[in-house]
């Protein structure tokens, strides 16, 4: 027996939550909807309260008998004043309550109404989730690093060359304050000076292609490679250097990347992994952020190890071109003065960490000996220090001299002390 | 025995969305997104029990926790696909075509089966998850035709640049309801293509308008034919809104389930209020928020930050612990995405489905008496595929 008649819109302006108010008076048959999850057929009750239980009578003069135990009320439901409970979490009967004094009497009555089902999949949703977790490790950490850098080798000049120039193109939009990217700094004679140190270093012989080496006006100090051996200086790091040693050693060192071809790997890596990443965080608000965050955690891992390759590389590119490989330490020295050591990681050459181990190992391989150093000439040093155009008058020194860095650390090496010593030009052998 | 048509009441109320998105929003911030399975959750058995065909509200059964399982099933999949297929994708891109465009494009079109199995899984998930009068939804198994359907009509859709729309939104739908259950009886989806075709005609009227008014302008070179450029975009808006208010009516007019139809009223009018009226409170609340967060953080530095002032001016700005402005930027991000979501909660989706809910009525109820229960529809990954593929929030 099922009768909708009475059921027209309720456009009731409802009031959220509803007060407690007494029960309802006992004898006034009350009336809701029972399913019994078997037929869509609905139909119409009337509830008595008993000890303990709520009594359903249908309209045939059947009864049901509900323990007020028993019952579970349907969470977040929008009709606040209504409920709806059933007899049991799994049980597909269910009645449907709009009276509110036959809800409030059920809300105070039966303890249990909020009691949630057990979670019976617990050991299935640990394993399907050690599983994803193993699968995005074994791809992120292990499959998609090894054909990174199978492809890196396999990937021709020009791509790898397109790969770089896109890349420097949104580096330069980035970093910009307006809308225009940073600028290139071209001087003539700023940029003989950055031949002159790439000439004495000489390292063509062990490049898959040539170097080319850009200077950008912004005061960050770092420098990093890019593929297709597109090497980017930040004007910051010339500003910063002591010397010319301390920025042919870091352009070393980012020739040290380029020759292990370490930024095609990056990129193809990243390729891989930020669409992987991307599953992790679906697209909760601001997940980008998320993704962006662990990208950046997953780099890191790689990045320490080709650190310490570009390291090793520019430690006997310099040793061959016979420039002491200190220059690298005494840079970073300075930098983890005046940063700190875990600040490294984020403010200069980025993503270099463990700079105290760095220099260290840069005073190793300086080993003792004396170098002819002299990459360039007073002049050209002056040049490469006004590649973005004339330096501001407050800024024309060091706080410091080459003598007192050498001397605090306690290297013995007057040679280093020679860059005033007008012997011709240092980069022309 | 003639029993009346069942009306359908709407019992959702603004504030009690807010806070459930509110909530469960914060939440799945701070839980870097793994609230999100019971933020879905919690939503759609608000908005279920929202719509009362006949004072019987919609019930939502599915468990955020299974949604959880099915996340990590999809993933265990997915990875492997995207990780390998997006990095050989990029070699490939790079060594011939020296760009990324071509490994967007190709990354692109191999995701487009997995999308269109993700929509129709996801759809069998959530059908199987829905109740009403205690009777369980249901969606035969059919991905693959699904899934080539899917192609072939999209594919022609973006040939005829979108002419061919009506069409394929008639085929794709004709082909789930057709395979939908209300307990054991199956769904008709009845009608034609052509029936949809008189819904998308204020769209092509407007888009032709508007190519006119540019070609005239460009050809004549007369700014004055501008003006009726903005009539043309007015046009393509309302044209927009009776589309998803008439193509509802075609499409729910003619699905059948036995003797039982549907009968449905949806007003463009309504519609156009509906996004009006909620991008404005959207915008409004926005634009005061900001305000009254700027007077905020105008008295704190005020009250707090005297000796802040004096270090800005000395350049000090050092003194500021470094975390202050990265925890106000991240939670102005973040707050950011909350609400806009809630917002559109609230704003919109809300009192769209009130509307759409409210004028449609179930007609010959009678015939449900016949239908009875069917078996549970278990599912393994529940639309773990569309969760981990950015589909948005479809229901
Ligand atoms: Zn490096």
């Amino acid at each position: 027996m099922s009768d909708f008649d009475d059921h027209g819109p309720t456009s009731l302006p409802e009031p959220p939550p509803p007060p407690p108010e007494p029960e309802p008076p006992k004898p006034v048959e009350v009336f809701a909807d029972y399913v019994d999850g078997m037929t869509a057929g609905v139909e119409r009750v009337s509830i008595w309260s008993k000890p303990d239980a709520i009594l359903l009578r249908f309209a045939s003069g059947d009864e049901l008998t509900w323990a007020l135990d028993d019952l579970r009320a349907l969470p977040d439901q929008a009709d606040a004043r209504g409920i709806v409970v059933k007899p049991g979490h799994d049980s597909l009967e269910r009645l449907i309550v709009r009276d509110p004094g036959i809800a409030i009497h059920i809300r105070e009555n039966a303890k249990r109404l909020g009691q949630r089902p057990p979670v019976t999949n617990i050991p299935r949703i640990a394993g399907w989730a050690s599983g994803a977790v193993a699968s995005v490790a074994l791809i992120i950490f292990v499959l998609v690093p090894i054909m990174a850098n199978q492809l890196a080798t396999y990937l021709p000049p020009e791509g790898e060359r397109a790969l770089g120039d896109a890349t420097f193109g949104q580096i330069r939009t980035a970093l910009s304050s307006d809308a225009s990217p940073v600028s290139l700094c071209e001087k003539p004679e700023g940029m003989a000076a950055i031949t002159a140190i790439e000439k004495r270093l000489n390292a063509e012989v062990d490049l898959p292609y040539p170097v080319e080496i850009a200077v950008l006006d912004h005061e960050l100090v770092n420098a990093f490679a890019l593929p297709g051996g597109r090497i980017i200086v930040f004007r910051g790091l010339i500003d910063d250097a002591q010397n010319a040693e301390e920025v042919t050693a870091v352009i070393a060192h980012e020739i040290g990347h380029v020759a292990n071809r370490d930024p095609t790997r990056d990129a193809l890596r990243s390729a891989g992994s930020i669409g992987v990443l991307g599953l992790l965080f679906g697209d909760f608000a601001g997940g980008t952020v998320m993704l962006f965050l662990a990208n950046q955690l997953v780099n890191a891992k790689y990045s320490q190890a080709a650190e310490t390759g570009a390291d090793a590389y520019a430690h006997d590119l310099l040793q061959r071109a016979d420039i002491d490989p200190k220059w690298i330490g005494t840079f970073f020295e300075r930098m983890v003065e005046e940063y700190g050591d875990a600040e490294g990681v984020m403010a200069h050459l980025s993503s270099h960490p463990q700079s105290r181990a760095r220099i260290e190992a840069a005073a190793t391989a300086s080993g003792g000996r004396t170098y002819r150093n002299e990459v360039l000439t007073d002049a050209q040093w002056a040049a490469l220090r006004e590649v973005c155009g004339p330096r501001p008058a407050s800024d024309d020194g060091n706080d410091k001299s080459p003598d007192d860095d050498a001397e605090e650390e306690g290297w013995e090496e007057p040679d280093t002390r020679r860059q005033d010593a007008p012997t011709g030009l240092s980069g022309d052998n | 025995m003639a029993f009346a048509d069942l009306r359908t009441d709407y019992a959702g109320e603004k504030p009690r969305i807010f806070n459930l998105a509110l909530v469960t929003g914060v939440f799945t911030v701070l839980t870097v997104g793994f609230y999100r399975f019971w933020m879905k959750t919690r939503m759609r058995r608000y908005y279920w029990s929202a719509i009362r065909p006949g004072g019987i509200p919609l019930e939502y059964v599915g468990t955020p926790t299974e949604k959880l399982l099915g996340f990590f099933t999809a993933v265990v999949f997915l990875a492997f696909y995207i990780g390998i297929v997006n990095l050989i994708l990029m070699f490939f891109s790079f060594s011939l075509f020296e760009g990324t465009a071509p490994a967007y494009a190709v990354s692109v079109v191999g995701l487009t089966p997995m999308i269109f199995f993700a929509q129709y899984r996801a759809r069998r998930y959530v059908l199987a998850r829905t109740r009403w009068r205690g009777i369980r939804f249901g969606l035969e198994p059919g991905v693959a035709g699904f899934v080539w359907r899917s192609m072939l009509h999209w594919g022609l859709t973006v040939v005829t640049a979108g002419l061919y729309w009506p069409v394929k939104t008639y085929y794709l739908e004709k082909y789930r309801v057709d395979r939908t259950y209300y307990g054991d009886h199956r769904m008709h989806q009845g009608g034609s293509w052509k029936t949809l075709v008189k819904p998308m005609i204020h769209v092509y009227l407007a888009l032709v308008t508007l190519v006119a008014v540019v070609a005239v302008t460009t050809v004549t070179e007369d700014p004055r034919y501008a003006p009726l450029g903005m009539l043309g975009m007015g046009w393509f808006v309302y044209g927009l809104a009776h589309w998803k208010a008439q193509s509802f009516k075609a499409l729910t007019e003619t699905k059948t389930l036995g003797d039982v139809r549907l009968r449905t009223a949806p007003r463009t009018g309504r519609i156009i209020g509906i996004y009006a009226g909620g991008w404005a409170a959207m915008f409004g609340i926005f634009v005061a928020a900001s305000i009254v967060i700027g007077i905020v953080v105008a008295m704190i530095v005020a009250a707090v930050g005297s000796n802040l002032f004096a270090d800005i001016e000395e350049g000090n700005l050092a003194a500021i612990p470094r975390f202050v402005p990265i925890l106000f930027g991240l939670l102005i991000y973040f707050s950011y995405f909350v609400f806009w979501s809630v917002l559109k909660e609230t704003f919109i989706s809300l009192p769209m489905m009130k509307h759409f809910a409210e004028v449609t009525e179930i007609v010959n109820p009678d015939a449900l008496r016949a239908v009875r229960q069917r078996a549970r529809d278990e599912f393994a990954e529940a639309e773990g595929f569309a969760d981990a593929l950015p589909l948005g929030d479809a229901f």
